[in-house]
């Protein structure tokens, strides 16, 4: 077993999204600061100072009370983030939890790629982090709650690596840190020298079963974190927000969420749904597509930054939720063993196009077999493989509705009088759907290829009521 | 400190330098487009990938998609192409000639969208061959599309209007088309790597001539549902 402990120092304030990164902030719980950040550490505010005295040393100083609701709703949702890295985690406390990545050493090619993967995805999302790997879970949060962020992977290193923290991070109460501060144990090293038996009849039985469970003398059993089965996030914001701008931010971290959710259940969407509340409780969905199931964050950012940059808000939003419904499954496809195809680019960018220009902007051609031209030609949503006779004699260009030619004694014009090449072919009929809405109804028309005086081909037709310009041959 | 002296034959062996009396060489960089007098004015020996090709047509209509259909038909079988803001409707009767399951049609748009389609399709690399439409593109954008181009195997089109002839371009090869009679086009190159060529080429191009009924026009007009029509004088 090797744990991944990740802990956030200033989750009390980082749970609420920031506009100024650099201006000093801190999160207060009971009028003491309990996370603050650094600039307001350069302000000379501390941990534990009272909110009085911090307001003297920062004067602008932005103050959060800490939410502890909110709190758990974001861990919840880096748990299920989380879960691409591994499936089995567990929440030390309201501000680590603990991953065990034994098993998945080798999908991420080592250890140390693992937790820089998971660092640097961290810091996108804007959380400060501490992190450390331990074989035993108490261990690699105590090692990440004192900030040593080393790397142990054997138990018999343990001791040494424990050795220099401070007693603090053991997390005891007012009476029994006096205590061992008595004894003149100021680090774990003086705890561990210590005799086991005289340390449990003083410290009381279960700090001796703490220091071995930490020690991996005793199993450390913990009970893993249970990913949802339908996935629906939502977040609070701060304060009304009514740029869209701002929005990105939060719904990234939802994004992530979403993705190791999915990874964990091995699924992938077509479609999920970001959901804005306003302050009149109505909502505006922004439904995300995607041409095939993907879980991919990247693919399903770039199509969420596209929607958000088109959209206009007509109100404020306040609440924030993204919901995914029909997760397919998703097999997972093997690394390419000579690099990506080529092809593969293209779902994610037609995503993103269609995300910014419509879905209707983006599509395929198919031929129909009808003998009307305005009908033997039609988009399709994908290009898609179908066989079609190809038709000698018809133009690549055509226009939407027929041009009016002029007429000179009875001759086309475009430029001058036209010079017919070929025809006259027949296109008639279409009783069938005559006096419909919409259909094009009977015709009859003779149709000739021309050309210009400047060298045009053209497709012309002459009907009942004249000459008409229908297609280029370009 | 002295630079090494560069021997001027291994400076003149550099694929990115060529001299101004003969054509560029570009290995492996350049799709055959089966006119053979056209490939021999090319550098490369055919349309280059990785960098942009403007085609200047006087109008719609004079053969400049049947000078490229060799080539997209070639390309359609193996990868994917696009047609970005088409100035009218591709009529797939016609088109289907390609493989049609291999090709994007992305219509609707305006200018901007379209120089920015294009630049993202280029970009990725996922298409064989772009073909956009892009009338009023401006110097910057086609510098941007140019080097969203560079280093991908993909063919990249660019038609602008005639005018644009007169200003300058970061494309490396530029055609202007026009048509020369029936079945002929005249294809004058602007800019290319390699020397000047003041006279235009003439190729003959596939024209829909076939079965040319027509050689007296009043002859071949439809019979008496026109009556109405006059069916005199169409000149020749």
């Amino acid at each position: 077993m090797l744990w991944l402990a990740l802990y956030f120092p200033r989750f009390a304030l980082e749970v609420f999204p920031s506009e100024q990164p650099d201006w000093p902030a801190v999160a207060v719980w009971r009028e003491r600061v309990c996370a603050l950040n650094p600039a307001a550490a350069q302000a000379g505010i501390a941990l534990g100072q009272r909110l009085s005295s911090a307001l003297g040393l920062a004067p602008g100083l932005r103050v959060r009370s800490r939410e502890t609701a909110r709190e758990a709703a974001a861990l919840y949702g880096l748990a299920c983030w989380a879960g691409r890295f591994t499936p089995q985690l567990c929440m030390q406390s309201n501000d680590c939890m603990l991953l065990e990545v034994a098993g998945c050493e080798r999908l991420f090619g080592g250890y140390e790629k693992l937790r820089q993967a998971a660092l640097q995805a961290l810091f996108e999302q804007g959380w400060s982090v501490r992190s450390a790997l331990a074989p035993t879970p108490l261990a690699a949060y105590w090692l990440a709650l004192a900030g040593d962020e080393q790397s142990v992977f054997d138990l018999p290193q343990l001791p040494a690596a424990l050795a220099p923290l401070p007693c603090a991070v053991l997390g005891l109460d007012e009476a029994r840190s006096k205590l061992l501060r008595a004894i003149g144990a100021q680090c774990l090293q003086d705890v561990l020298a210590l005799p086991r038996a005289g340390l449990a009849q003083r410290l009381g039985a279960e700090f001796s079963v703490l220091l071995a469970r930490a020690l991996g003398e005793v199993p450390d059993l913990r009970a893993h974190f249970v990913f949802p089965e339908h996935f629906l996030q939502r977040i609070e914001l701060g304060a009304a927000i009514s740029q869209t701008q701002a929005l990105l931010f939060v719904a990234r971290r939802l994004v992530s969420a979403l993705s190791g959710w999915l990874a964990v259940r091995m699924r992938g969407i077509r479609e999920c749904v970001l959901l804005l509340e306003h302050a009149d409780r109505t909502q505006t969905r922004l439904p995300l597509r995607f041409s095939e199931a993907t879980r991919d964050i990247a693919r399903i950012e770039r199509v969420l930054r596209e929607s958000l940059e088109r959209l206009v808000l007509r109100a404020s939003v306040e609440y924030l939720a993204l919901q995914a419904e029909e997760a397919e499954l998703l097999t997972p496809s093997s690394a390419a063993l000579f690099g990506e195809l080529p092809g593969s680019a293209l779902p994610p960018l037609i995503d993103r196009l269609r995300a910014r220009l419509g879905d209707a902007a983006v599509c395929g051609l198919q031929a129909l077999p009808a003998h009307r031209p305005e009908l033997a030609s039609a988009s399709t949503s994908r290009p898609a493989p179908r066989q079609t006779p190809v038709m000698a004699q018809r133009p690549r260009w055509l226009l939407a509705r027929p041009l009016p030619l002029p007429e000179i004694a009875g001759a086309p014009q475009r430029d001058g009088p036209l010079n017919l090449l070929a025809g006259p072919e027949r296109i008639e009929s279409g009783w069938w759907d005559a006096g419909e809405a919409g259909a094009l109804g009977e015709l009859r028309r003779d149709y000739f290829v021309a050309l210009t005086r400047r060298g045009e081909c053209l497709w012309v037709f002459r009907d009942a009521e004249g000459w008409f310009l229908h297609g280029f041959f370009a | 400190m002295a630079l090494p002296a560069l021997q001027l034959s291994e400076v003149l062996s550099r694929q990115d330098i060529w001299r101004g009396d003969r054509l560029a060489v570009r290995d492996g960089a350049a799709e055959s487009s089966g006119f053979d007098a056209l490939d021999a004015e090319l550098p490369g020996k055919g349309w280059s990938t990785g960098a942009l090709t403007e085609l200047l047509p006087t109008q719609t209509g004079v053969g400049e998609l049947a000078l490229l259909w060799p080539v997209l038909v070639r390309l359609s079988r193996s990868g994917w192409l696009a047609l970005v803001a088409p100035p009218y409707l591709p009529f797939a009767p016609a088109w289907a000639e390609l493989s049609l399951e291999h090709l994007w049609w992305v219509r609707g748009v305006s200018a901007q969208e379209a120089a920015w389609v294009t630049e993202q399709m280029l970009a990725s690399g996922a298409f064989a061959a772009v073909l956009s439409w892009l009338p009023q593109v401006e110097s910057a954008q086609m510098r941007r599309l140019q080097l969203a181009v560079e280093g991908r195997r993909s063919l990249a089109f660019v038609m602008r209007a005639p005018t644009a002839a007169r200003s300058a371009s970061p494309a490396p090869l530029r055609l202007q088309l026009a048509a020369a009679g029936a079945g002929a086009l005249s294809v004058q190159i602007l800019k290319r790597r390699g020397p000047p060529r003041p006279e235009p080429l003439l190729l003959a191009v596939p024209r829909p001539l076939r079965g040319m009924r027509l050689k007296a026009p009043h002859h071949a007009v439809a019979g008496p549902l026109f009556s109405t029509l006059r069916t005199g004088s169409f000149s020749v």
